[in-house]
């Protein structure tokens, strides 16, 4: 009888709702956290993209210019110049982003002979008044690549296309049909 | 970029609503059923069951449908603030302590839940009758207000602690 009076008790009554109250606050509170925690991914348009350019030398361009795939030639003992094979496009029309160039890889690897068939494979950025801004330089040593640096992060202004200058050379008595492929990323700033 | 008001928010407002009224029904127990905190317990565990399957079924469940089952539950929550205060003036006719409970717990509710509904509405344009919503706004803002000018006084408490004194004496 003295138990069931205790357990009936006001206080004990409401110190059992106010925890299970803060239980089911907190829990409650906890999950729409969660949902508000959730990001939202939206496909759009890439600000920083490829375009063909006047000297355009085949190869792959998809219609969103994420990503390209250029099939440049290297002629032995002689410098071959693309002027504008591709540009580099900030189609943002308020803001200017930055990108920048970065080494991925390159085959053949660096201790392969047919490595010194080339001497060098040159890219220059320039901006839209012809000014370089960046030289991202492949040659060779013998038989190994001198590869390039990452480029510092360069700012595009708004609405505006940058060119991608391309040299390239092969050594004198190259062997043909020998292929480098090079990919290079491009990092980009939003 | 700051995060917006999911319409979950709203069922969220009506736990704490029927959490409230459960703590508030307890302190008055003895002019309730033994039942009615418990049963305020369970309709705020329902509804924390109700975040949980909108959670899982976010990808299934548009915006709009979302925002309408949580409204619906929030405004069963203020349905119930809104009985206890007519139990108290109606069926209890215990007009001071009902007169209190809008002064200090309807009004107030209804002016944030209110605030929230219209600002979700500009945000998210669901179709409501906004006008309708800011002169619900405005008023319960003004009852609110004159509540907490007359209605708690210090007359009003210590009317209330003479009442009980004249209870316990008889």
């Amino acid at each position: 009888m003295e138990v069931k009076r205790i357990l009936f008790r006001k206080e004990l009554k409401l110190v059992t709702l106010l925890l299970t109250s803060m239980l089911i606050a907190s829990a409650s509170a906890a999950v729409y956290y969660s949902m508000v925690m959730q990001p939202d991914v939206t496909v759009s348009t890439p600000t920083i993209k490829f375009v063909q350019g006047d000297d355009w030398p085949g190869g792959s361009l998809p219609s969103d210019g994420t990503w390209v795939r250029m099939t440049l030639k290297a002629y032995p003992n002689a410098t071959l110049t693309y002027d504008e094979p591709l540009n580099i496009s900030n189609t943002d029309l308020s803001n200017a982003h930055t990108f920048r160039l970065r080494h991925l890889s390159i085959s053949p690897a660096s201790g392969s002979q047919s490595v010194s068939n080339f001497t060098f494979i040159n890219f220059v950025i320039k901006d839209n008044t012809g000014a370089t801004r960046a030289l991202f330089y492949y040659n060779t040593t013998t038989d190994d690549w001198n590869l390039p640096g990452t480029t510092p992060y360069l700012s595009v202004n708004a609405n505006t296309a940058w060119t991608l200058y391309v040299q390239t050379k092969a050594a004198a008595g190259a062997t043909t049909s020998i292929e480098a492929n090079i990919q290079i990323a491009v990092d980009v700033e939003e | 970029m700051a995060p917006t008001l999911l319409p979950e928010f709203f069922a969220l407002l009506g736990i704490d609503l029927f959490l409230l009224l459960s703590l508030l029904t307890c302190l008055l127990d003895e002019r309730f059923p033994r039942a009615i905190p418990y049963i305020f317990q369970v309709a705020a565990l329902i509804g924390f069951g109700h975040i949980l399957v909108s959670r899982e079924f976010l990808a299934v469940f548009d915006e709009y449908m979302r925002f309408w089952y949580n409204f619906f539950y929030l405004v069963i929550a203020l349905g119930n603030v809104v009985a206890v205060n007519v139990y108290f003036a109606a069926a209890q006719k215990m007009w001071t302590i009902a007169k209190a409970w809008a002064g200090i717990v309807t009004f107030p509710t209804i002016v944030i839940s209110v605030f929230f509904v219209s600002n979700y509405g500009y945000i998210a344009s669901v179709e409501f009758p906004m006008l309708l919503l800011q002169v619900g706004l405005v008023i319960s803002a003004i009852v609110m207000g004159v509540s907490i000018t007359f209605f708690l006084s210090p007359d009003l408490l210590h009317k209330l602690r003479r009442r009980k004194e004249v209870t316990q004496w008889k």
